[in-house]
């Protein structure tokens, strides 16, 4: 069982360096599934996981090749505060069903959205939508 | 001041997603980065652990754990691994070109997705 989780870690790890996430998408369904705990706990659980800064050493990796902004980056890190607290309230009362799809069809709508975009050519250069591009 | 905004903003919907579906939140931060901000998507993902690194989801641990929805002891036991795979992750990546890696994302969060809808509706 220890060594399970210990296991899920590292891929969940592995997630965090090669994608820039937390993890928490693999967690997640991992621990619902492979550990039979109930959604909320398992949702619960993957947030004090995201506690620690498990990213520091794929963030130190990245920054080597200067694809960091630190700048945009803390910014949102303050916005996630936020709004963290506001999605926590949202989830704790709903059915841990309905979570569940809610959580499957989100990671799908947003996988959909990301290949249609790898799909076409990406050209890195393209000026920004919302303000002026470069940075 | 309108790109502070936006990272503001796109760190709150960040946030309310993260509190929701219990994940970082960089699975929102990216397609933000990428598809609205123009980010490539190397930029993108090494942005979004900026945001990681700090304790963004404090207050939704604190509001799931008024619950009894937090397993501290398998939380810490994930905590080694993370940590070494977020290394391992990162060297593999920075060989990968963008596009690539934009697909590699897609997959794996749709394998992720549809794992976590059907096991609700197989029920």
């Amino acid at each position: 069982m220890s060594v399970v989780v210990l296991l899920i870690g590292l891929c969940a790890g592995i997630m965090v360096g090669l994608l820039g996430i937390g993890g928490g998408i693999l967690i997640v369904p991992a621990l619902v599934y492979l550990l039979h705990m109930d959604q909320h706990a398992a949702q619960g659980t993957s947030l004090f996981v995201l506690l620690p800064p498990i990213g520091l050493g794929a963030l130190l990796e990245y920054r080597k090749k200067g694809d960091v902004d630190f700048r945009a980056g803390i910014l949102c890190a303050l916005g996630m505060l936020i709004g963290g607290y506001l999605g926590g309230r949202i989830a704790v009362p709903m059915s841990s069903d309905h979570l569940k799809q809610l959580f499957g069809a989100f990671l799908m709508f947003s996988a959909l959205l990301l290949w249609s975009k790898a799909s076409k050519k990406t050209v890195s250069t393209e000026p920004a939508v919302s303000t002026e591009g470069g940075s | 001041m309108g790109k502070t905004i936006g990272f503001l903003l796109a760190g709150i919907a960040g946030g309310v997603l993260s509190g929701l579906f219990g994940i970082g939140g960089g699975t929102v931060l990216i397609p933000i980065f990428g598809l609205l901000l123009a980010f490539d998507q190397h930029k993108a993902q090494g942005t979004s652990l900026v945001a990681l690194i700090p304790p963004t989801g404090l207050l939704a641990v604190i509001a799931y754990a008024k619950s009894g929805y937090v397993s501290w002891w398998t939380g810490a036991l994930l905590i080694p691994g993370l940590f070494v795979g977020g290394i391992i992750g990162a060297k593999i990546a920075r060989r990968m070109e963008p596009r690539r890696m934009r697909q590699v994302f897609a997959i794996l969060m749709f394998a992720l997705g549809a794992w976590e809808a059907m096991g609700a509706l197989r029920r």
